[in-house]
């Protein structure tokens, strides 16, 4: 399983397209907001560029974490994964290392966007922050990793990528990453607070905002996890019965 | 334990067409067998099978004493699929490294990739290849494992006939070594020159199962059918060159090996006889005509 791990993470380095949209994509528009917004104040008890900061890690993050299922498609239907069916290594290692990928993917954008907000736009945390954020934010990932494997292991690749990006973007416009929860009209803003990618920004700004996150958000964000990594075994298994 | 593979009563539907129908094999270890038959015979679903990738629909399938799947898991299969990709973004050497690093005791990559005829492509990313080095890549895979069960299905689809012969004497050297391999082909060509075994499969059942000169006997011959006017399908059969005499109707059918020889007689012995006809039995004739016989008994 190691080597597995091993070949797939030079597998993932190599791949540029993913620095984009993981690193380059979430900086500029982190930049470009931040920049424009100015020194606006608070957002819920936080700086906004403290904000916005976790706001854009958080997307890169969902991108990151989705990317998976891209990947998962594609090598389903090229015969990859039923070649390595056919090695001892069992089936479940290979759905797990492709998880732990998924959720590895979360790691760059926050740290990127981070790196960015320090240096500069000025925002400034204690180490046990800068950890704190990482470690949550890259726990935080994997129920959008099983909802990316769900994906990848129901749908062929050419529909993946397109469903995958809306659900990136629903998941970050409903979930207030673009526009805080607080300036959504009443209806949203209800909505927003049961999303996972709401709850999972949470997990950051709570970070920054020097407090622990919320037990509530907290169940909330388990019990997608619970939904999706169902999913992504319901998709699994009927794929692995189809071939 | 002696036996490799042991298939009883095997079957595969999809939804309503059955693939396989019954199929009863066992194969020794150290055996190479070919599994013979044209497009569509059920060859590829008795070998995903064998390898754990599709359930049966009825039977049972034994690989080494336990199922397909514990089999797999113990890193005693080794197996090439038609069609099967790579994951882009990795060399050959990494992918053969990969596949040795998943078995228990695996061949030295060098010797992979020479067996394989890959070591100047060693560094090559994977979805830089042509269609024949891919071929080979995915011999590489399968064999890196040092398996004692080989399962190659069509191994030389997309291959030229140089990388052919090379391929085969790779074969033949893995094979020397005591270990089982099992290959599918529509070949009989290959078939014969390759394997100790030929197991013929038509229309999902085993029709034919013998040595490569059982099989081209079977399956090489010509018919020679005539009106015969009352001649005795007995004499008919004594004829030289005539493996098997039958009756449809008023014709005979006479199954030959030596055509030439039962039309001389034919002529010299002075047999009443109408519309005489030969025909050659190409491959795919001869398997149906297998399958039809197969299907009387």
């Amino acid at each position: 399983m190691r080597a597995y791990l091993i070949f797939e993470l030079r597998r993932l380095i190599r791949e540029p397209r993913m620095a984009i949209f993981t690193v380059v994509l979430p900086v500029l528009i982190y930049t470009i907001s931040s920049g424009s917004s100015g020194d606006a104040g608070q957002v819920g008890g936080v700086d906004v560029a403290a904000y916005l900061m976790v706001s854009m890690a958080a997307y890169g993050a969902l991108v990151g974490a989705l990317s998976v299922g891209i990947a998962v498609s594609q090598e389903r239907a090229n015969g990859w994964l039923r070649q390595l069916r056919i090695t001892p290594l069992a089936p479940t290692q290979v759905v797990a290392v492709k998880a732990l990928l998924a959720s590895l993917l979360a790691i760059p954008p926050v740290v990127s966007v981070g790196l960015v907000a320090a240096f500069a736009n000025g925002v400034s945390f204690s180490a046990g922050q800068w950890v704190a954020l990482v470690v949550l934010m890259w726990l935080g990932s994997l129920p959008f990793a099983a909802f990316g494997l769900a994906l990848g292991f129901t749908l062929p690749p050419q529909l993946t990528q397109p469903v995958s990006m809306l659900g990136v973007f629903g998941l970050a416009f409903l979930g207030g990453l673009f526009v805080p929860v607080a300036v959504m009209p009443h209806v949203l803003a209800s909505i927003a607070t049961w999303l996972p990618s709401n709850r999972f920004a949470e997990l950051g700004w709570s970070v920054v905002a020097g407090q622990a996150p919320p037990v509530g958000g907290l169940a909330i964000l388990a019990a997608w996890a619970l939904v999706f990594g169902a999913l992504a075994a319901w998709a699994y298994r009927r794929s692995a019965a189809l071939r | 334990m002696t036996e490799a593979v042991r298939l009883q009563a095997v079957a595969k539907n999809y939804g309503p067409v059955r693939a396989v129908d019954g199929i009863d094999l066992s194969i020794a270890r150290g055996q190479t067998v070919a599994l013979l038959g044209p497009n569509g015979a059920g060859k590829s679903t008795t070998i995903n099978m064998l390898l754990g990738l599709l359930e049966p629909t009825a039977g049972t399938v034994r690989v080494f004493g336990g199922t397909p799947t514990e089999a797999v898991r113990a890193g005693k299969v080794g197996a090439m699929l038609q069609e099967s990709g790579f994951a882009a973004n990795a060399t050959v050497r990494e992918l053969v490294e990969l596949a040795r690093a998943l078995y228990r005791d695996p061949l030295p990559t060098a010797e992979v990739l020479a067996t394989a005829d890959l070591t100047d492509l060693a560094g090559r990313r994977l979805d830089k290849l042509s269609g024949g080095q891919t071929q080979r890549v995915r011999f590489a895979f399968a064999l890196a494992g040092n398996p004692e069960l080989l399962v190659l299905d069509e191994p030389t689809a997309a291959l030229d006939v140089e990388s052919r012969q090379a391929f085969w004497a790779a074969m033949r050297r893995y094979a020397a070594t005591g270990r089982t391999v099992l290959f599918a082909t529509h070949y009989l060509e290959e078939a014969d020159d390759f394997a100790d075994r030929v197991i013929v499969i038509a229309r999902g059942q085993v029709v034919a199962d013998g040595s490569g000169a059982d099989i081209k006997q079977l399956t090489g011959g010509r018919t020679v059918s005539f009106d015969r006017a009352g001649t005795d399908l007995d004499v008919l059969r004594r004829l030289p060159g005539v493996v098997e005499a039958e009756q449809r109707g008023e014709r005979a059918l006479l199954r030959c090996d030596d055509s030439d020889r039962t039309v001389r007689a034919l002529l010299a012995d002075g047999h009443a006889w109408r519309n005489l006809e030969i025909t050659g039995a190409g491959l795919e004739e001869a398997f149906l005509s297998l399958t039809a016989s197969a299907g009387k008994e």
